[in-house]
């Protein structure tokens, strides 16, 4: 908690936007025919909502989450980010941050930082500025200057989550960013995640296998089948925020869990 | 007692080494024709150094050409076959197995059709540094993190953009470490296609010395080559080291970060 108290208060960059997912559905061509693998998906993301989707191994949500990045393109239906369409990446609208922090090895984390930046061919000065701002937000003063190699898995996830926003995008999508961190750094991450989204508004979408994350960290938690994937429960947290981890032990938090469990574990 | 660092010890095998070369002529036990002492090796190449200098200018002129051509071609060739899959699947296996066989019987050809002169030297190094420098940029390209590729168009990087900020710079170690490989082999390429047939280059007077059985001029010519070779590299391993500061650096790396286990509490330690 006490690290709530170092960053400046108050909102970061623009707000979030909402994302309309309608009647997606896909299908890939496998070795053995054709594979459905998403069926009618049709979901909403307020903006500036913390929604978490979990589900079953193979279920397609890393799929999903693809398709809202634009790195995808669904068999048929829609994804409208902001109301408009989304077709191929868009980082101003849409950032993302992967499972492995993904870091160009040979860049610092600064340089990481103004990647996309750089792309669009950004005057150095402000990418630099801005940048440091990012690398502030998520706690990483001082570090700049360090490789990927010179940091931590949970530093290298924050220089990742500062590369996701350093475009300012209202929608920030998470594919299990913290599964590859120990217990207690992944424990940490969510709360500085929940501090950083508290400060800068955005809309989060965020899969993930751990269902206490899903409750620790959501506002809503959609759950999919198995595949082909189809959301099967819609659960709203309605645990106060800002979360604290006493909250976990508490029988509330504990019976959002075995209900999205429950949901998980039933064979259709 | 402490144990001398492995430099020291590498050093002291050199010196070790270059103090029998001196000595144990010397016993007589060793005739001069099989080992000249070291003093009187370097006399002699003091001695005919026009002869010498000439020569090595030759060698030098088609090691750099030969060297330019196996980089040149092998990574063009390299890159292609690695990034496009239709190039990978037809050519690879080929070249793979090219690699294996020794191309040295080809030279004779190559004397037919360029002649006895440099270019025949150039065009077979250069082939003999090409496989090299080539599949590894093959290598290189195909073994990039799809999961970078994938970050980097997530950011909106175009396909050069791509090339041109993930492709290459990731593909670097992998090159470089062929660079070094390619270069080697093709200072062997021409010394040995100047043994066999020429008329100039450190490698003609090894073997025309050799003929006439003076040892002392032979073993100048090959301290000359051993010379270049290690120069190589040393400055081959020198650019890696300057280029790739972001990956010889790894375990160096990890104990800082473990060090400041809590980024936003720590006091900055690097500007």
């Amino acid at each position: 908690m006490q690290q709530l108290a170092d960053v400046t208060p108050g909102r970061v960059g623009a707000a979030g936007a909402s994302v309309e997912v309608a009647g997606v559905s896909h299908v890939y061509e496998g070795r053995d025919g054709r594979v459905p693998a998403l069926e009618d998906i049709t979901l909403t993301v307020g903006a500036g909502r913390f929604t978490v989707i979990v589900g079953p191994s193979g279920c397609g949500k890393t799929s999903l989450l693809m398709m809202m990045a634009g790195l995808r393109r669904q068999t048929s239906g829609t994804i409208l980010c902001a109301g408009r369409p989304i077709l191929d990446p868009d980082p101003q609208r849409v950032g993302v941050v992967f499972q492995e922090a993904s870091l160009f090895p040979w860049q610092t984390a600064m340089e990481n930082v103004e990647f996309p930046l750089a792309l669009r061919h950004v005057p150095a000065a402000e990418r630099h500025r801005r940048s440091a701002s990012m690398l502030n937000l998520v706690g990483l003063d001082g570090f700049g200057g360090r490789y990927p190699h010179e940091l931590s898995g949970g530093m290298k996830q924050r220089v990742s989550i500062a590369r996701g926003l350093v475009q300012d995008p209202p929608v920030l999508l998470m594919d299990e960013p913290f599964a590859a961190l120990d217990e207690q750094t992944r424990m940490t991450m969510g709360h500085e995640l929940l501090r950083i989204w508290s400060q800068t508004s955005k809309t989060v979408v965020f899969i993930t296998h751990s269902l206490t994350e899903a409750v620790y960290l959501a506002d809503e938690v959609l759950v999919m089948s198995a595949r082909p994937g189809r959301i099967i429960d819609r659960i709203e947290v309605d645990l106060p925020r800002p979360r604290t981890y006493e909250m976990m032990a508490t029988d509330r938090f504990g019976r959002l869990r075995e209900r999205i469990w429950q949901q998980i574990r039933k064979p259709d | 007692m402490r144990r001398p660092a492995p430099a020291t010890v590498r050093w002291l095998i050199l010196a070790g080494l270059l103090l029998a070369w001196e000595l144990v002529p010397r016993t007589k036990v060793v005739p001069e024709l099989f080992l000249p002492a070291l003093s009187k090796t370097l006399a002699v190449l003091y001695e005919g150094r026009a002869e010498y200098g000439q020569n090595l200018l030759v060698t030098l002129y088609e090691v750099g050409f030969a060297m330019l051509i196996a980089c040149g071609v092998g990574i063009l060739v390299g890159a292609l076959v690695g990034g496009i899959a239709v190039l990978r699947n037809l050519l690879l296996p080929v070249f793979s197995s090219l690699y294996a066989v020794p191309i040295v019987i080809l030279y004779p050809i190559f004397t037919a059709w360029f002649g006895i002169g440099s270019e025949s030297k150039i065009a077979f190094a250069g082939i003999y540094g090409f496989f090299p420098v080539m599949l590894s940029t093959a290598a290189g390209i195909r073994t990039i993190d799809p999961q970078l590729l994938l970050a980097a168009r997530s950011m909106g990087a175009t396909i050069w953009q791509q090339i041109a900020r993930v492709i290459i710079p990731a593909s670097i170690p992998t090159v470089l470490a062929g660079l070094r490989l390619g270069g080697a082999l093709t200072i062997i390429g021409v010394v040995v296609s100047e043994m066999l047939t020429s008329a100039a280059g450190i490698g003609y007077l090894v073997s025309r010395y050799r003929t006439i059985l003076d040892s002392p001029r032979v073993f100048a010519a090959v301290l000359l080559i051993l010379v270049l070779s290690v120069l190589f590299d040393l400055l081959a391993r020198w650019v890696e080291r300057r280029t790739v500061v972001w990956q010889t650096a790894g375990r160096q790396g990890r104990t800082i970060a473990a060090r400041t286990p809590s980024p936003a509490t720590a006091t900055p330690a690097v500007a």
